[in-house]
């Protein structure tokens, strides 16, 4: 019997369910559960969210125990409730008491209102529902307890394994997904389809959805230039959104009325933003050609951030309109027809992504592909087998550079505004993030990663002030169980689960 | 790694030393040029504003260098940046914050002397018991399963842990800036004030307070790594960590107490900032864990000395670069990082930072 890791356990838990209600989750679920199910008072759902993570507590105390007799598991559950029941019925008798003693707790604990208060304390007295708490928790962590004791003895874990794995057994031996699989055009079927879906969505799915899925395809072009950077040379860039800012910056200032008045074409002052963001990349590219790993992160960081901090101070006011921005930038015109809708710019950024991808696709398996590959792997290594990595560098940053030059230029020209602030350090770290999450080096994997970094917080939109948070979780949540990304490289997946597999001797004979 | 540099391609070498030289040449030209204006042709500022800066900068420099020794430790342990150790630094300011309203409340805070006394340790001992706290609580949900993983996840992870963070201590303390509750004997902008050159500097006990136990924080932390048992294991882990693990050191259990250092000391540096800058909310460790990152990484990372250093100077030519170079004040970030870039070129493993560098990074 482990009382030590019982007791620990509940107070863990205990402190999960009072950070839940110092986050205000409680309130928040309480108040969506009272007005689905129409409900008199939020007290129950409230609860609920508690109950659940009391239950899993339970579940856990008892796990340690499983080995044991029965009551051995019965037991720890019920130390773990007790340990639990004390730390949050104390808590509440200590909140409810000084709210009914007219403290204003909100002024320190923004989400303590009384409201919420209430919705804990069941109305009653600070003394009662300390005390209802209490058997509240115990008796969830005993029910948790008893839930982990039956689904261990009854096996039910290997039955749920089995069930899953003849369900996806079983799609896969339906004739028709077979044939499928062996059809020889299979892949040009596949790109048809989605080629059609997407220049037919933007027609349907209307303005509002034009422009988000447009952010989301802006963020798509930048992953695909930040994933050569990172994904195939290597280089930790942390100051990408430098390149963004500066292809929008160009392209703004040459098509917009002021500062300067040169009113461009915007579709001659693309192919510029592209080419100034490229050759900004390769300035930047050669003071840090020697420095490797987290020295090039902090330094790349610090470019982007004085790119940020030049273009919002006062000194460059007239050139590039300082903390204001520049307004009222040019829309694409096509025959003389103004195209700036968000629709037309779905259909612009759908192109430049398709560009992109093919770009990035070709040069993947080329010689260059080849060359940032093996100086990722090993720089000296890929300099003794004759690898330039002076050139390839440079190459790197350059057109990761161009890419984040195209995303900008674009950018501005449909938000017809930059200022400073689109250009944070947040946005280089979102788009480190998408790679990441999509998986690094692969192409369906960043535009993956940006459906689901970008898109997914529209989608959270309900929860609007708790979306950074689950955003902040979820990163976390992702690289414990799937670091290698949502849709990874072949390559990247053999390397990361290359430890488990193979003893590490082998890795140096063949890497 | 010696031999791997000496086989570098010739080309490479010139090209390099080229642009070592031009930047030098021309960044050491330039600078000539403005202390020659700054100090015989404008003399835009007298003696004792000079003085000003460097008081400023030395104040916020012992904040930078006690953040960059936590991230210089666990970066010479694990060999990751913790992106969350600014928002670690926040939590120990939000921990100092209520301890000393309530201490307010309460009325002993202003009592006397002595009491005041007691509640300012009081205070810093929560914010940097909260400060620890936090950080083993990172280490073991966030870092502790990765440990295995390429160098980029935990980095993701650190940055979702950051994200996580800040947006907690919005949702559970607001979005509001709070103000500080000094004691009175302390309060802000008021000190000892000498003559410079007929004027009349301010030497403010806030940060008086800052560097003295700045110092003492510094000093605390190069006996404990170089005197204690506890430090040699932390040396050893940092060194190899299969040998340290087959010597008989517990791999985890020193990464884990590396972390819980590393928080204590942002939580102090929390407390410390919120004393002397005397504002809290929950992006308060952004821009300072960013500097004394950069700090750490100038001083060369891993390297204690280093960060001290880094710190330090980092702090006094931010505060004096801007008028030298006579460059408005908001840009004095702009040279916090070019001195950062320069100081790579030149040292392209930071100030201090040698074996390590090349070895890992």
């Amino acid at each position: 019997m482990d009382l030590r890791a019982s007791l620990r356990d509940g107070l863990i838990a205990g402190i999960i369910n009072v950070f839940l209600i110092l986050l205000g989750l409680t309130t928040l679920i309480g108040e969506m559960v009272q007005s689905w199910f129409e409900l008199e008072s939020p007290t129950l759902g409230a609860w609920l969210l508690l109950l659940l993570v009391t239950v899993g507590a339970g579940v856990r105390a008892a796990r340690l125990e499983l080995k044991r007799p029965g009551w051995a598991a019965l037991v720890a559950g019920l130390i773990s409730g007790v340990a639990h029941g004390l730390l949050i019925g104390i808590s509440l008798f200590i909140t409810g008491t000084l709210i009914a003693g007219g403290a204003q707790l909100r002024q320190w604990l923004y989400q303590l209102n009384e409201q919420a208060v209430q919705m804990l304390t069941f109305g009653t007295s600070p003394a009662v529902a300390a005390l209802i708490a209490l058997g509240l928790v115990v008796g969830a962590t005993l029910v948790g307890a008893l839930l982990a004791l039956v689904w261990a003895r009854l096996g039910i874990r290997d039955s749920v394994r089995k069930g899953t794995g003849a369900v996806s057994r079983g799609v896969s031996n339906i004739p028709a997904v077979q044939s499928f699989a062996k059809f020889k055009y299979r892949q040009v079927i596949v790109f048809v389809v989605i080629a059609a879906v997407l220049l037919a969505a933007p027609q349907v799915i209307g303005r509002y959805w034009n422009y988000t899925m447009g952010t989301v395809g802006i963020y798509v072009l930048l992953g695909l230039g930040l994933n050569i950077v990172v994904g195939f040379a290597g280089l930790l860039d942390l100051g990408y959104v430098a390149f963004f800012a500066i292809g929008a910056y160009t392209v703004g200032l040459l098509t917009a009325p002021e500062p300067h008045g040169i009113l461009m074409n915007v579709w001659l002052a693309l192919p510029i933003g592209v080419v100034v963001a490229a050759l900004s990349g390769i300035l930047l590219g050669v003071p840090v050609l020697r420095m490797r790993g987290d020295y090039l992160a902090i330094v790349t960081l610090g470019f982007g951030e004085i790119i940020r901090i030049l273009s919002k101070s006062d000194v460059l006011t007239d050139f590039s309109g300082g903390p204001r921005g520049v307004r009222n930038i040019g829309g694409p015109s096509l025959f003389g027809v103004e195209v700036s809708s968000a629709m037309n710019f779905m259909y612009i950024i759908l192109l430049g992504i398709g560009l992109v991808a093919f770009v990035t696709h070709r040069l993947q398996n080329s010689r260059t592909g080849r060359a940032w590959m093996a100086m990722r792997e090993d720089e000296d290594v890929a300099e003794a087998m004759g690898v330039f990595t002076l050139k390839y560098k440079l190459l790197a940053f350059a057109i990761g550079a161009a890419f984040a030059g195209l995303g900008g230029g674009i950018y501005a020209s449909r938000n017809q505004f930059v200022g400073p602030e689109d250009f944070t350090l947040m946005v280089s770290i979102n788009v480190l993030c998408l790679v990441i999450i999509g998986g690094m080096g692969s192409i369906p994997g960043v535009i993956v990663g940006a459906l689901v970094l970008k898109g997914m917080p529209e989608i959270l939109r309900e929860l609007d002030e708790y979306r950074m948070l689950f955003f902040g979780a979820l990163l976390i949540f992702m690289m414990i169980v799937r670091p290698e990304g949502l849709w990874p490289s072949k390559r990247r997946q053999m390397e990361l689960h290359e430890q488990a597999e193979a003893p590490p001797e082998y890795h140096t004979a063949t890497g | 790694m010696a031999e791997a540099v000496q086989t570098r391609p010739k080309r490479y070498i010139n090209t390099w030393l080229l642009v070592r030289i031009a930047v030098g040449v021309l960044v050491g030209a330039y600078l000539v040029w403005r202390l020659w204006i700054i100090l015989f042709v404008e003399q835009p500022y007298g003696p004792d504003t000079w003085l000003r800066f460097a008081i400023s900068g030395i104040i916020l420099g012992s904040v930078y260098a006690v953040i960059a020794l936590g991230y210089t430790l666990v970066y010479g342990i694990l060999f990751m940046i913790n992106f969350a150790h600014g928002d670690v630094m926040m939590l120990g300011c939000f921990a100092g914050y209520f301890t000393l309203e309530v201490l307010d409340a309460s009325g002993f805070l202003n009592r006397d002397v002595p009491s005041t006394i007691i509640s300012l340790a009081v205070t810093f001992v929560i914010g940097m018991a909260v400060g620890t706290l936090v950080a083993i609580a990172l280490e073991r949900i966030a870092y502790r399963p990765l440990r295995m993983a390429p160098r980029l996840v935990p980095l993701i992870s650190a940055i979702g842990a950051s994200l996580f963070l800040e947006n907690a201590a919005q949702l559970m303390f607001g979005a509001a800036r709070h103000t500080y509750t000094n004691p009175d004997i302390i309060e802000r902008n008021t000190g000892w004030t000498i003559m410079v050159a007929g004027e009349e500097v301010l030497i403010t006990y806030t940060g008086v307070l800052t560097i003295v136990l700045s110092i003492i924080l510094m000093v605390g932390l190069a006996v404990l790594v170089r005197r204690t048992k506890m430090g040699m294991a932390m040396r050893a882990v940092a060194e190899d960590k299969k040998t340290a693990a087959l010597m008989g050191i517990n791999v985890d259990r020193i990464i884990g107490s590396t972390f819980a250092i590393s928080g204590a000391l942002a939580g102090a540096a929390g407390v410390l900032w919120g004393l002397h800058m005397g504002i809290v909310y929950h992006f308060v460790g952004f821009i300072p864990g960013l500097k004394a990152f950069t700090a750490a990484v100038m001083g060369g990372i891993g390297n204690i000395p280093g960060a001290m250093l880094g710190g330090l100077s980092l702090g006094v030519l931010e505060a004096v670069g801007p008028p030298l170079l006579g460059i408005p004040f908001q840009l004095k970030d702009v040279v916090a990082f070019t001195i950062l870039v320069l100081v790579l070129i030149f040292r392209p493993t930071g100030l201090l930072g040698e074996v390590l560098a090349e070895k890992k990074a």
